[in-house]
Formats: structure tokens, sequence, C-alpha cells
């Protein structure tokens, strides 16, 4: 910063409080943001499964509703606040189309109450074997792909109840790495503004190239196709 | 259309096409198509030259040199974009020659063809396995082709150059999400209403699945010509996040 010393004035010497720092190398890559040591709730006894066949779409869809999370991005908002539900077929048929599919399961006695406050879960109960049959969903993320350019990660959600303990930033590593392990290191997320901050803090960021994030909004009157609660246009059939 | 008697096949396009396709070295040589995805099972595959050990794998394919398949027949799901080709736009060039350009979805692109064309309008180089990959991987991929024909030829001559001239591809998991990447049109094609034409046909079949969650991530320099496409930047504050490699 040497061009600043001539600023503050010629003669004079600067005063104690300023210190001189180094001259500042300006790089175009992000720095990776600042990970604060704060005390995170434990995480509790999970079990990670990168099966498509352990998701039961079902169960998938009761998620959602209790996540309050919807698969469009512009849901019907219920008059009592919730989205709408989703069609199971074209949840069955989003997940078998999904290069990578993460769920997590947990006690189902844990998710009722909090893990710390449980005094009086039956020692018997904690001998059965965690596994996605006895346990119940509550993480999942997937990810679309084509398998060796890019990919894009959607529908990532936990459980309210136990939020904010790790969960999601582990589902969503688990699908990274296994995105990184083909090869793919182009990795998109759509996010709202809620979710901005917990993409942010798993090492997410403004695209290198500065790339702008468009979506088809245009809505028209006839030949119109409903995604929650947009109506998109059909572009007509017409020659250049 | 007629496949040949060598162990190379042709991949089935519909009955009402016009061309045959080109004997460009097809580069999925090494490659075996289209029975991974397990949803063409019942179209014929690119068989690699002397792939005896494919061929005993792919099953029925074997001799079935005499055999069309329809592409919609009712036993396969409905699950992916049908193939479509169809004449976009016909010229008459100032020297007599006809120009048409044709509009393609769902058949068989040659990766040199893209990689050339992604030269010409200067992106970085991408691996050619992966971009083959990826191309077989996307949900849709649409393409613009030239063919020149001078006056009083057949269009159906093979010494006709069929020209790479436009491609878009959209990723998406059937049912919800897509996404659009890779759109680029020839520069000495630009400005005729031609990529307006790909991104259009692409959102209208993905429309027509009922996939709602079009999406894409534009250059600064194109984003005008995706807004009048129908595209809004950040809608209602979503944004695109990319993830960081840390080493």
């Amino acid at each position: 910063m040497a061009f600043l010393r001539s600023i503050h004035g010629g003669g004079s010497l600067p005063s104690k409080s300023q210190t001189l720092s180094p001259p500042k190398i300006s790089n175009n890559i992000q720095k990776p943001p600042i990970r604060h040591r704060h005390r995170r709730r434990p995480t509790p006894p999970i079990f990670i499964s990168t099966n498509l066949s352990d998701v039961n779409p079902i169960h998938l869809r009761d998620l959602c509703a209790t996540c309050n999370h919807s698969v469009h991005r512009f849901p019907n908002i219920l008059p009592d606040g919730r989205s709408e539900h989703v069609d199971v077929d074209k949840l069955r048929l989003a997940l078998r189309h999904s290069s990578v599919v993460v769920s997590v399961f947990s006690r189902p006695e844990l998710v009722a109450s909090p893990p710390e406050s449980a005094a009086g879960v039956d020692w018997y109960r904690r001998m059965i074997p965690l596994t996605p049959v006895t346990g119940q969903l509550v993480g999942f993320g997937r990810a679309v792909s084509d398998s060796s350019l890019t990919a894009s990660i959607y529908d990532v959600m936990v459980i309210p109840t136990l939020q904010r303990r790790g969960i999601g930033r582990m589902i969503l590593q688990r699908i990274i790495r296994l995105l990184t392990n083909k090869g793919i290191y182009d990795i998109a997320a759509l996010c709202s503004d809620q979710e901005m901050n917990f993409f942010k803090a798993c090492g997410f960021g403004d695209d290198i190239l500065e790339s702008t994030t468009m979506m088809y909004t245009r809505s028209g009157n006839d030949m119109v196709v409903s995604a929650g609660r947009k109506l998109l246009m059909v572009p007509p059939l017409r020659k250049p | 259309m007629q496949t040949s008697s060598s162990p190379q096949l042709c991949a089935v396009v519909p009955v009402d096409c016009v061309f045959n396709s080109s004997n460009q070295l097809p580069y999925p040589a090494t490659f075996s198509l289209g029975l991974s995805a397990g949803n063409r099972k019942l179209k014929l595959s690119r068989l690699q030259a002397g792939g005896f050990w494919e061929s005993i794998r792919s099953g029925l394919i074997k001799n079935n040199s005499t055999q069309v398949i329809e592409p919609s027949s009712s036993s396969q799901e409905d699950e992916e974009p049908l193939p479509q080709e169809f004449v976009l736009v016909e010229n008459t060039l100032p020297d007599g020659t006809i120009e048409q350009i044709i509009f393609s979805s769902g058949a068989e692109v040659d990766v040199y063809a893209v990689q050339a064309l992604c030269d010409k309008v200067g992106w970085p180089r991408r691996p050619l396995s992966k971009l083959a990959a990826a191309l077989r991987n996307s949900y849709m991929v649409a393409t613009l082709h030239s063919i020149k024909k001078s006056a009083g030829e057949e269009l159906t001559e093979p010494n006709n150059e069929k020209k790479l001239i436009g491609m878009a591809r959209a990723t998406s998991d059937h049912a919800f999400n897509a996404t659009i990447w890779d759109v680029l049109v020839d520069p000495s094609y630009q400005g005729q209403g031609l990529g307006k034409a790909l991104i259009e046909k692409l959102i209208r079949a993905l429309l027509q699945r009922d996939i709602g969650n079009i999406s894409l991530f534009a250059d600064s320099k194109v984003v005008e010509f995706y807004r009048n496409l129908g595209f809004e930047p950040d809608p209602e504050g979503i944004k695109g996040m990319f993830w960081y490699p840390r080493f």
C-alpha cells in the first residue's frame, strides 16, 4: 500500500495506531468461507445410504411435506402455509433418473424428541441395528447429471427437528464426493434465499465465470403448462 | 432406411426421414451405446467394428439387419422425447444452390462435429470422451444441420455436405427439473433466429413432459437473448451457486 502513505501527507509520520499492511496481491479466486468455531449440536446416530432402492417415494413425499420443501421452484402455497403435495409417481420417476440419491435415516424415537434430552430410551431399542428399514427417513438430497461434465443438486432437505446438526452438510458432502469420483467438477445448485447460507457454508459460491442464473417463467393464456403456481407458456410452433 | 450387412448398424431414425446418416467416423468406436441407459431397449445401437463380445451381449441385435423397429412401440415406456427431424428453413442462394436447415433431436450426434463447432465459436476444448458421454446422457440434444444441394440434384445424394451448425442440450430428471447447457450456433449462421428456434423447441419438448423448472446459466452477453425467450434472471431471489473445489 505504498501509494496510501503518500496520500496521507508527504512529511507526516504514520501514527502508531496505523499499521502498514503488506501489499495486497489481488487474486480472482474467492477465499473459502471462514469457519467459526460454534458449538454445534451433536449429530445423532444416523445411517446414510446412497442406494436408490432404500428410498421409499411415499416417505419422501411425507418428508417434503414435513420440511415444507417443494419440488417446484414456485410452489403453490395453500391457505394454511403449506405447499401442495407432490405426485408420488413423478417423484419415483425423478428418483430413477437422478445420478446421485442420498438418504439419511435415524431412529424413529430420536426424531420425535431431541437426542440429548431423551433419557429414557430403552436399551433394547438401541440394540436394534439402524438400517433403512428400521430407521425413519430424516434427510435427503439428490443430483441430476449428464454423468461426465455437469451436475445440478436438488431437493436437499432435513427434518426440522434434526436441523442444524450437520446432517445437511453430510448429505451435500456425500453427493459431492460421489460426483467428483465420476470426474464431475462442475456442480451447480439452485437455491432460494433461505438455502443460500447453507450452501455458502458448505463451499458453494457464485459462478467463477459470472454467469447469470435464469429460469423460464413466461406465462401465457392458452397453451400453458402448470408448474407449481406458475402457468408456463408453451412456445408456439413457428418458423424463424 | 437400409442397414449395411457389415457388423456396423445404423441408428434407427423415424420412417419419414429422408437422409442417410453420413459415413462419418463414429466416435463411439470404443463405446457401446444405448443399452446401458435401459430405455432405448428396442433401438438398434452402433456396434463397434469387430465388436464380437458386444454383439453377444446385446443379444437380439446380433443378426437383425433387416428389422427396423419403430421408436414409438407401445411396450416401451414413454420416458424420453421421441426423435424428431424436420426442415426448419429452406433458402435459395444466389448461385442457385438450395440450402436446407434441418432440425433434429434424439438422433446420434457426431462428437467430432460438435467439437469443431465449439472451436468455431471459441469455447475452450473439453475431452472428447467426456463430451460424447455427456451427449449420450443428456435428456435431449437438439441439433441443426445445413444441407446444400445444387439445383437439379436430389437431396439424398451422398455427396451433399451435411454440416452441423447448431446444437443445444438439456439434462433433466425427467419429472421436475431441467437445465439447458451448451447452446451454440455457427457464427456464420447467427442472427437468423436459429438459436431461438432451438431453445423454443427444447422448451416445448420439456413442457410437454410437464417438466416445469427449466433453468440455465447464461453468460453476461447472452442474458438479453434468453430474456427475450421468456427466461428471467434470478427469479424471486433464486440463485445458482457452484461448488468451489478446495485443494
